[in-house]
């Protein structure tokens, strides 16, 4: 991927993993979001993304989220969004994903939840 | 002047010299009112160089002259006044140089006359000039030994490293002084222009055959445009530029403004219009101002326009490809009581309309070259294949790209001609997923410049975006070497947004979007779509290779 912008990172905190994206989610890379919230949530029971550094995210972006809440929830395992900026926040809304996912303001409440 | 010993050495004197040069400095930095901070400190110079009395003179940067600020001691001499150069104080500031008078009374420099006024004797002075950043700013003065002794070289250093804090500490006090003033300056400024700009017109609808642009050169405008309806349905204009610049310009450009619509209610012939102005102004204007302005009537059903002038720059019409000039018909309002003046009527036609102040054509390019009549003729026939309001946004933006000299307005009258779309983006681009995040950029920045409110810009932006990634999914199936058009165009307040592909022919029966309601990762491309734009037609390609997908969305231009 040459947009050196773009991240995935996961970080693990305890027995959470939480899974920090930047900049643009578009279908050039949002395979990769997949893969890594998929291992996320293979190692542990307690998954969020992190958004906050998401200026931007599309279908596909949303269908790596949509597919981890998916998957989470028929193991049991606690998935949520963090911090969701504003532009993915739009775009929940358009798909009418805002009242799906849990949603927290920091890692804190995520992780308490 | 010796450097002072190294600190190991140091002697009482000087240890107890740095003691009272720390206090006082200290005593000067965190002094919230530098002026009673500044009396304490002359006192206490006073006391610590065990003189009899003292004083710190400042130059007053209105007059030039050097002002007793403070001083202490037996005379009280504060206001006393000195030009750089007299008396010993003066001496100082003039050649910044500390001044040793060791015997006053038989010392040229000194200045007898206080003395005889006063009856104080002077015996001996010492004097160390305040030096800043920006050259002297004043000095410190100290007379009389206690002791009786005379002032001697240790005695003039002591008093050289006291002045160093105290003109640090005035400089910064003016500096901070300089600044708030500025400050309030530019406050006041910032408001006239919102009133100014308050003043302007608003944007009509789509249609309306008249647009206004305002660059000012300063913060206040002498340049100023209104149009109005009129009771019988034709629309009224006024295009002015006051002489001269600054907070008095702004003033009468308000009022001249004022005047013209106020004259121009009542609908009189364009001629007798200046007439009317013209005699108020001629009564009430003063220090030789005067005013440009180009006003008149249009009539929309036989688009049919009356234009008089005064002394402003010739109106320019435009037919696409020749230019024709309607120079003014007498001299600026406010100068020639009585004049009087005629007007012209143009079938105005599909033809442009341009009236603008000298600011216009003042502007300078690269070289000292004004851009001319010439050059701005050139720019509008660059331009002349953009509907009006666009080519008016376009001849605004390459006049800013050059060095504006003074303000600069324009009026536009041309009917909207409503078939004229004009393209905004056109991109052709690899159909692979890594060339979207540039193609995203490239429409944000052309929707950037239709002033599309930012939320709406993203979703349009989304819903490209989804497009062509369907395309490169289903329609190439992710195959290599294939490309993808875009074309962005905008006809009046609707865009349209093309997607050109060379793929096979894709069934549009196929495509239906999905419910949202059910919750699934994929397939959500088409929703967007169907939820952002107004339509789309997906349609084959005219010569059959490829498929067009052509989306529609109406943007609403703000009225009122």
């Amino acid at each position: 991927m040459s947009n050196t912008n773009n991240e995935c990172v996961s970080e693990t905190i305890g027995d959470y993993v939480l899974v920090r994206l930047r900049g643009e989610v578009d279908l050039s890379w949002s395979q990769q979001v997949r893969r890594a919230i998929l291992d996320a949530l293979g190692r542990t029971g307690k998954v969020g993304v992190e958004l906050s550094q998401v200026s931007y995210i599309d279908s596909s972006g949303i269908a790596a989220l949509v597919e981890g809440f998916q998957s989470a929830r028929g193991k049991g395992q606690k998935f949520g969004l963090v911090a969701t900026s504003q532009a993915v926040m739009a775009v929940l809304q358009l798909a009418r994903l805002d009242r799906v996912f849990p949603l927290y303001p920091d890692l804190d409440s995520a992780r308490s939840a | 002047m010796n450097a002072a010993a190294p600190m190991a050495a140091a002697g009482a004197h000087e240890r107890r010299a740095l003691g009272f040069l720390a206090e006082l400095s200290q005593n000067l930095a965190l002094s919230l009112d530098l002026n009673d901070t500044l009396r304490l400190a002359v006192t206490r110079i006073a006391d610590f160089m065990q003189v009899e009395a003292a004083s710190l003179f400042l130059i007053d940067r209105t007059s030039g002259l050097l002002e007793c600020r403070n001083c202490a001691g037996p005379v009280d001499i504060a206001g006393l006044k000195l030009a750089v150069g007299q008396g010993v104080v003066g001496r100082c500031v003039a050649e910044n140089a500390t001044q040793i008078v060791r015997d006053a009374q038989r010392d040229a420099r000194v200045n007898a006359n206080v003395d005889a006024e006063t009856g104080f004797v002077t015996r001996s002075i010492l004097c160390a000039p305040l030096s800043t950043a920006r050259g002297v700013i004043g000095a410190l003065e100290v007379i009389n030994r206690r002791d009786g002794g005379l002032f001697d070289e240790a005695d003039a250093e002591i008093l050289h490293l006291i002045a160093a804090p105290a003109a640090l500490a005035i400089y910064n006090a003016q500096l901070a002084e300089g600044l708030i003033e500025q400050q309030r300056i530019k406050r006041e400024l910032a408001l006239a222009r919102r009133i100014q700009k308050s003043l302007l017109p608003k944007r009509r609808r789509a249609d309306f055959p008249l647009i206004g642009v305002n660059l000012p050169a300063h913060e206040t405008s002498g340049d100023f445009y209104d149009y109005f309806d009129l009771p019988d349905g034709r629309i009224a204009f006024f295009i002015g530029d006051v002489s001269g610049k600054g907070l008095d310009a702004a003033f009468l450009m308000v009022r001249v403004a004022s005047l013209l619509r106020a004259a121009g209610k009542h609908a009189p012939a364009p001629g007798a219009w200046l007439e009317e102005v013209n005699a108020e102004l001629c009564e009430t204007l003063q220090d030789g101002r005067f005013v440009c302005v180009a006003l008149g009537q249009y009539e929309r059903t036989a688009h049919r326009v009356t234009l008089a002038s005064a002394g402003f720059p010739p109106a320019l019409l435009h037919d696409g490809a020749e230019f024709r000039e309607w120079p003014a018909d007498g001299p600026p309002l406010g100068i020639v009581a009585g004049i009087g003046y005629g007007e012209q009527v143009i079938d105005l036609g599909a033809r442009a309309l341009y009236l603008f102040s000298d600011g216009a054509t003042d502007v300078r390019s690269a070289g000292p070259d004004r851009l001319g009549s010439a050059g701005l003729r050139e720019l509008i026939a660059r331009h002349s294949g953009l509907a009006p309001e666009p080519r008016l946004r376009a001849l605004l933006g390459d006049l800013k790209k050059l060095s504006l000299v003074d303000d600069t307005t324009m009026l536009l009258l041309q009917e909207p001609t409503g078939k004229m779309a004009h393209t905004l983006l056109d991109l052709t681009f690899p159909a692979r997923a890594d060339e979207m995040r540039r193609v995203r950029a490239a429409l944000r920045g052309a929707l950037d410049g239709e002033d599309v409110a930012p939320e709406l810009r993203d979703r349009l932006v989304l819903a490209v975006d989804e497009a062509c990634t369907n395309i490169i999914r289903h329609a190439y199936c992710g195959g290599e070497g294939e490309t993808i058009a875009l074309h962005l165009a905008r006809e009046q307040d609707m865009l349209v947004f093309e997607l050109c592909d060379s793929a096979p022919a894709v069934d549009p029966a196929r495509l239906k979007p999905r419910d949202l309601a059910e919750c699934r990762p994929g397939g959500l491309g088409l929703p967007f779509i169907d939820a952002l734009m107004d339509a789309w037609e997906l349609e084959p390609a005219a010569d059959g290779k490829g498929n067009v997908l052509r989306m529609h969305k109406r943007i609403r231009v703000e009225d009122g």
